[in-house]
């Protein structure tokens, strides 16, 4: 049997296991074609593509699903526009799938059916997945993710040293040589857990320094980009690292990084992997700022930061994960400057590069262009520092200021936070 | 057959044949929807699911809870008309032969006018569906032929209801019959899943404190 054959094998095998209920339902005749999604996702917005619509990019997938489920279409498939499983027709579910498509959500928000078009979508990244036509760097950033567990002790030192440096920003910051990044720590509160850059690090690392936080700095990253791929035992063994962490640090609760997908996957997808609840507490930074503020523990002052100030909701933190007034209250409290972009929180437009379209340079080009709805929205609100609490967001925020020209800052909620700690705040 | 009975024949045995048919195809249909595997929501709950599901539903008939509705008002108040209509016209299926008394000729018009708009939308929507291009894209056979048989069969539920002939009666009927046959095959069913859909989004988003909002923290 020849290697294309093998690949169709194990797509077709992979596209029952997908059909679930949410997957099921999606691509049933429950969407009538009517058309109300369509100026509600931003790559049509910005494209004026009749044919990346989410209507048009779901029903590419729905078709095949309909073949083999719909009663219609198995006895008259052209009446119904059904197809069979093909080569050619994976190879175009690649750019269907991963790059005209970020699984915001916004298109079932706003349908009178509540057509999941984003399950159905990740149902054919699942499949393309198992014909070995995913991205290859995304698949690498997620066994990227496995080689650290792996060799942990290959990275520790290395790790270690660079946490030494930035705990010295930490402690000039704070004006205060006390001031800690700790690792390993049995018994801590709270497991933070970062993602590979400094700007996760040291701000929040201020923070809890500032509030006398009992805490301590994971051994990993929080990125699970295994979630983008649909590849679900990957997902699970990458979250499985950091809860087996938390469980010999006998933390109480897991906070995470300004990070959206790895908040989705840990707060709300990864209970599902499990079978269950997790045993501790899952928390967005977001939220632990919030209660800093509400409860009076960080001492802010809001005219260190005099500029104009919006927030960008990421899909995953908002839509698809709740965190709408949370991050609000903490910016009010920080800025004095807040401007919020329209439309905003559960209709906020996705920024252009989510589900790991940041990641993969060979499409930069319709990135920054279903950035466009997005870069309005921003320059709209006339600001000259926008809040994105999700890092694939800040990245692509940052490159629509450039490309569109907004001159914009972009930054996370937590380094907004640090620019106005009070002096001798430790 | 005489004409007479022909006409009580379409009007009672057949509707009941159709009837059956309909309902046991959408029993099946729901029976292998519930059936499908499913890893429901169970992380900790932010919001409440149950409020999400009422939301959820609430949504499809408030325009103010959609963007895409409230962007293009004129199309939702298409939407309301559409289906309000095809409501009346299927209440009309019952209500014709099997409660008579209650079709007085005041409730007769009152259906009439608005299966008449109902139809009037059916036209425009047949139109866009020809003329847009991001619907002629995803246009199938089946769209094409459902709106034009929900057309036929709304033009015969105005005309039966206003001129109430023994000639427009038996057309409604079997045409009435035929869609019933025909609706478990096509996108008209669409329905049955949107109560299936709106409780799995309902379910999800209420839980995460997305729709209904839950401000503040766990």
């Amino acid at each position: 049997m020849s290697q294309e054959s093998e690949s169709l094998k194990a797509a077709r095998l992979e596209l029952d296991r997908r059909f679930n209920k949410t997957v099921g339902v999606a691509s049933s005749n429950l969407c009538t074609h009517c058309g109300w999604c369509v100026d509600q996702c931003h790559y049509y917005l910005a494209t004026k593509d009749p044919t990346i619509s989410p209507v048009a990019k779901a029903e590419r997938v729905r078709r095949v699903y309909k073949r083999h489920h719909d009663w219609m279409s198995q006895i008259f498939p052209f009446w119904t526009g059904a197809k069979e499983l093909t080569e050619q027709e994976l190879d175009e579910w690649v750019e269907i799938a991963y790059r005209n498509c970020t699984l915001c959500d916004r298109c079932m928000a706003n349908c009178p059916l509540a057509v999941d078009t984003a399950q159905v979508l990740l149902a054919a990244r699942g499949v393309l997945l198992a014909a070995g036509k995913a991205p290859e760097m995304l698949v690498q950033l997620a066994d990227a993710a496995l080689a650290r567990e792996e060799n942990l002790e290959f990275f520790r030192g290395f790790y270690l040293e660079q946490l030494k440096e930035l705990e010295t920003e930490v402690q000039d910051r704070l004006g205060s040589d006390k001031a800690r990044i700790p690792v390993d720590v049995v018994g801590a509160r709270m497991l933070y857990v970062p993602l590979s850059g400094a700007h996760t690090i040291t701000p929040p690392s201020t923070v809890f320094n500032a509030v006398g936080e009992s805490w301590t700095i994971s051994m990993f990253e929080a990125a699970n980009y295994a979630t983008y791929i649909g590849d679900i035992p990957k997902a699970k063994r990458i979250a499985e690292r950091i809860l087996k962490e938390a469980e010999r640090l006998k933390v109480q609760e897991i906070v995470l990084a300004e990070c959206g997908h790895a908040y989705h996957a840990m707060r709300w997808e990864a209970p599902k992997w499990f079978g269950g609840p997790l045993p501790f507490r899952v928390r967005s930074i977001l939220e632990v700022l919030d209660e800093y503020v509400r409860a009076g523990r960080l001492h802010l002052d809001r005219t260190s930061n005099p500029e104009a100030v919006t927030l960008h909701d990421s899909c995953n933190l908002g839509r698809k994960g709740g965190l709408f007034e949370e991050p609000r209250r903490v910016v009010r409290a920080a800025a004095e400057d807040f401007r919020e972009m329209t439309p905003n929180r559960e209709r906020a437009f996705c920024c252009g590069a989510g589900s790991g379209l940041v990641a993969m340079p060979e499409w930069e080009d319709m990135r920054l262009k279903a950035g466009e709805p997005k870069a309005e929205q921003v320059r709209a609100t006339g600001a000259q520092i926008v809040i994105a609490s999700c890092d694939n967001c800040r990245h692509q925020l940052t490159e629509l200021s450039e490309h569109y020209g907004l001159n914009t800052q972009v930054m996370g909620l937590s380094e907004l936070v640090v620019r106005a700690l009070m002096p001798g705040a430790a | 057959m005489g004409a007479e009975k022909l006409l009580h024949f379409a009007e009672f045995d057949l509707q009941i044949i159709a009837l059956s048919v309909f309902g046991i195809l959408y029993a099946i249909k729901a029976w292998t929807m519930a059936r499908l595997p499913m890893r429901w929501e169970n992380a900790p709950a932010k919001g409440s699911p149950a409020a999400g599901v009422i939301y959820s539903y609430a949504a499809t008939v408030a325009p103010w809870m959609m963007s895409s509705a409230t962007q293009h008002w004129t199309r939702w108040l298409e939407f309301a008309l559409y289906h309000i209509g095809a409501g009346l016209a299927i209440l009309s299926t019952f209500t014709l032969p099997f409660a008579p008394g209650m079709m007085v000729p005041a409730v007769r018009y009152v259906f009439a006018v608005f299966v008449a708009l109902a139809f009037l939308v059916g036209a425009i929507r047949l139109w866009r569906r020809a003329t847009d291009p991001t619907l002629r894209v995803i246009s199938t056979p089946d769209d094409y032929f459902s709106l034009a048989a929900v057309e036929i069969f709304f033009f015969l539920t105005v005309m039966t209801l206003a001129a109430n002939t023994p000639g427009w009666r038996l057309a409604y009927f079997l045409v009435t019959a035929a869609f019933l046959f025909y609706v478990p095959f096509s996108k008209i069913s669409h329905y049955v899943y949107w109560f299936f859909a709106r409780v799995l989004m309902g379910v999800r988003y209420g839980r995460r404190g997305v729709t209904p909002r839950t401000g503040g923290a766990r």
